[in-house]
């Protein structure tokens, strides 16, 4: 009965969105293309669903908008914190895309909805049949008090990778032997679940090394996250005595941040910092929330199948900005979610019906350089979410030998060139 | 909007109606794979192409994946996620893929 | 009765008649009463029922919980500083559950 009541209004949507279509989209129907699809943000989830649209239509005429020239990939970017890796080795440009599909180097500044049209710079109108946002995050600098952009030059968050992943890495880098690093993790949801843990393990494995004197607190606003239980164990074997993990439970909320005297606060005590990293809460970067996409969460309501706003028609929100239930905030999932919504806007401009979708997310971390572990998940629409598929996915076995969690850490490895090269060429 | 306008519409949804699809599009799943196996040579990682692999081979390692037969760190979990049928049909869609 | 850790944050010094805030914690399971376990059975309920604050012996601030309280219960609250001494807080619950802590506080 719902399923019959949503391809019905369905039905009527894409009658009425094709209807529209020919009116508007004179010109693009003159050049001989099935439609104009405009990609805001330039990241795995943006630069891969360009690139599929290209690929599973030709016809479909593609405009990526991206205000950088040059991309700086998140995953693997504790490494570079960590000193096993150059910033350079996480650099990508979009060469490869131009050509098959327009890149437009200018930062999308707003939305017009009813003109279907992205205003560009100052004041370059781009008129679209489909929207993709792909934006990723933005700081809610009003969300820690006392931490404003000021304060991360001094208490780097290194959340969006390029200065900030060096002025971390510079800090540990000056840093005294016996020096307290203290990182503070964000409450759910924010890019990257395991993020904060993998960059806590590499700079330990740093610290090991480098400055065995030296400890690491893991302020948490949370009391589980993401591969807990293989990292607790693995920092017991790794990093015995180094790593200290504080939950909510135990007072870890960081409610305060003094960037001059690089202290953290908590409900129940402060932390003086050699180092302070500090990952604040987050949510959906400023076009979302211009397009008119955003909730009051900050981050974007989505129909699973399509990835269309549940706010606004003719825009599809994918990779970190959008709510995908299940899915985590992940670059695998913003590359997996771009391929989705690529097939769904190639089925909508040639007016056909969208299949039902099954996407997967796979999510590697480094404990050590040759120590990786994972988690994986397939996805399927559920109830307008996308949900987990029961019996699949889940994290490494608890109990594997040292030689699996090689292979893994190589894996890892593997996945990145991959997906790298499907996004950027 | 003229006439001929609305008639190719419902052409369209027609040949829709009986699946013949103006456009390839990968089945439930498969365009996810190559987040790690590469449809690139150029990409010089550790993962198996799958991109005009046979169908058959395809079937029989997700399927051995499922059940804990072959040796694996993740695709055991994933091949979790899939029935037969979607298996077959992503197997078959890569074994069409051309380089 | 599995070890509870109680955290507490009071103002070590106060001006007299300063409004102070108080804030506690405490890590302990809260089991409603109402779910069944595996074999379909009701799991006990094993939840705090009440917490009380003392300034040198005086009780300030009370509250009582139910079973849709949540794990690691926070509380956080407001008196006014009068004089130096004591402040105590006490959790009581399910199971002869009791927890205790004091901190001195100096007013000025």
């Amino acid at each position: 009965m719902t399923q019959q009541h949503v391809n019905r209004r369905d039905f009527l949507k894409r009658t009425a969105a094709s209807a529209a279509a020919v009116t508007l989209a004179a010109p693009a129907i003159a050049q001989n293309t099935d439609g104009r699809v405009v990609v805001v943000g330039g990241g795995f989830a943006g630069a891969s669903c360009a690139r599929a649209l290209k690929r599973i239509d030709p016809k479909i005429s593609v405009t990526l908008v991206e205000a950088s020239h040059t991309f700086t990939a998140c995953p693997f970017s504790n490494a570079v914190i960590a000193g096993l890796r150059d910033l350079k080795q996480q650099q990508f440009d979009y060469k490869k895309l131009e050509g098959p599909i327009n890149v437009t180097f200018e930062p999308a500044t707003r939305v017009d909805t009813d003109a279907r049209t992205v205003i560009i710079g100052d004041a370059a109108r781009l008129p679209y049949d489909r929207l993709v946002l792909a934006p990723g995050i933005d700081i809610r600098w009003d969300g820690l008090p006392g931490y404003d952009e000021a304060a991360a030059a001094r208490m780097p968050h290194a959340w969006r990778a390029g200065e900030q992943t060096l002025l971390l890495r510079k800090q540990l880098e000056a840093m005294d032997d016996g020096g307290l690093v203290v990182i503070s993790a964000p409450a759910n949801p924010f890019r990257c679940p395991p993020g904060p843990y993998e960059r806590a393990s590499l700079i330990a494995h740093y610290l090991k090394t480098r400055k065995p004197k030296s400890k690491l607190i893991i302020l948490d606003a949370k009391d589980a996250f993401s591969k807990q239980g293989l990292f607790l164990a693995a920092w017991k074997e790794l990093y015995p005595e180094l790593i200290e993990w504080v939950p909510l439970s135990k007072g870890g909320r960081v409610t305060a941040v003094d960037p001059k005297s690089n202290t953290l606060t908590t409900e129940f005590g402060s932390h003086k910092a050699a180092v302070a990293n500090v990952i604040p809460p987050q949510k959906a970067a400023r076009i979302a929330e211009a397009a008119g996409v955003a909730d009051k969460t900050g981050w974007c309501p989505i129909d699973p199948v399509t990835f269309e706003s549940k706010l606004a028609p003719n825009i599809h929100v994918i990779g970190d900005a959008c709510i995908a239930g299940g899915m985590p905030k992940s670059a695998f999932a913003g590359n997996s979610q771009a391929k989705g919504c690529a097939a769904a806007l190639a089925k909508l401009l040639n007016g056909e019906k969208p299949d039902e979708p099954k996407l997967i997310n796979t999510c590697y971390s480094l404990v050590s350089p040759d120590y990786g572990i994972s988690v994986a998940g397939v996805y399927t629409p559920v109830n307008g979410q996308w949900t987990d598929v029961k019996g699949a996915g889940g994290v490494s076995p608890a109990k594997a030998p040292r030689s699996d969690r090689a292979l893994e850490a190589n894996f890892a490895n593997g996945w990145f060139k991959t997906i790298t090269e499907e996004a950027f060429g | 909007m003229r006439p001929n306008h609305c008639l190719a519409a419902l052409v369209i949804l027609c040949a829709s109606a009986t699946s013949a699809s103006a456009i390839d599009v990968a089945p439930a799943g498969a365009a996810a794979c190559s987040g790690c196996h590469p449809a690139s040579r150029a990409v010089e990682t550790p993962f198996t192409r799958l991109t005009g692999r046979p169908a058959a081979e395809i079937v029989t390692a997700m399927q051995e994946f499922r059940g804990g037969q072959r040796p694996a760190t993740v695709m055991d979990r994933i091949a979790k996620g899939f029935s037969d049928d979607e298996i077959k049909a992503i197997a078959t869609w890569y074994a069409r893929q051309k380089d | 009765m599995a070890a509870a850790r109680a955290l507490i944050n009071v103002p070590p010094k106060a001006r007299r008649g300063e409004v102070i805030g108080i804030k506690s914690l405490i890590s302990h399971e809260m089991e409603t009463g109402f779910r069944p376990n595996a074999t379909g059975q009701l799991i006990p309920r094993n939840i705090i029922k009440e917490f009380v604050c003392t300034y040198n012996g005086v009780e300030v601030f009370r509250a009582e919980f139910f079973p849709a309280v949540s794990a690691n219960p926070f509380v956080s609250f407001t008196t006014r500083a009068t004089e130096s001494g004591t402040i105590t807080m006490t959790w009581t619950g399910d199971n002869g559950f009791h927890a205790s802590e004091s901190v001195a506080i100096t007013v000025e």
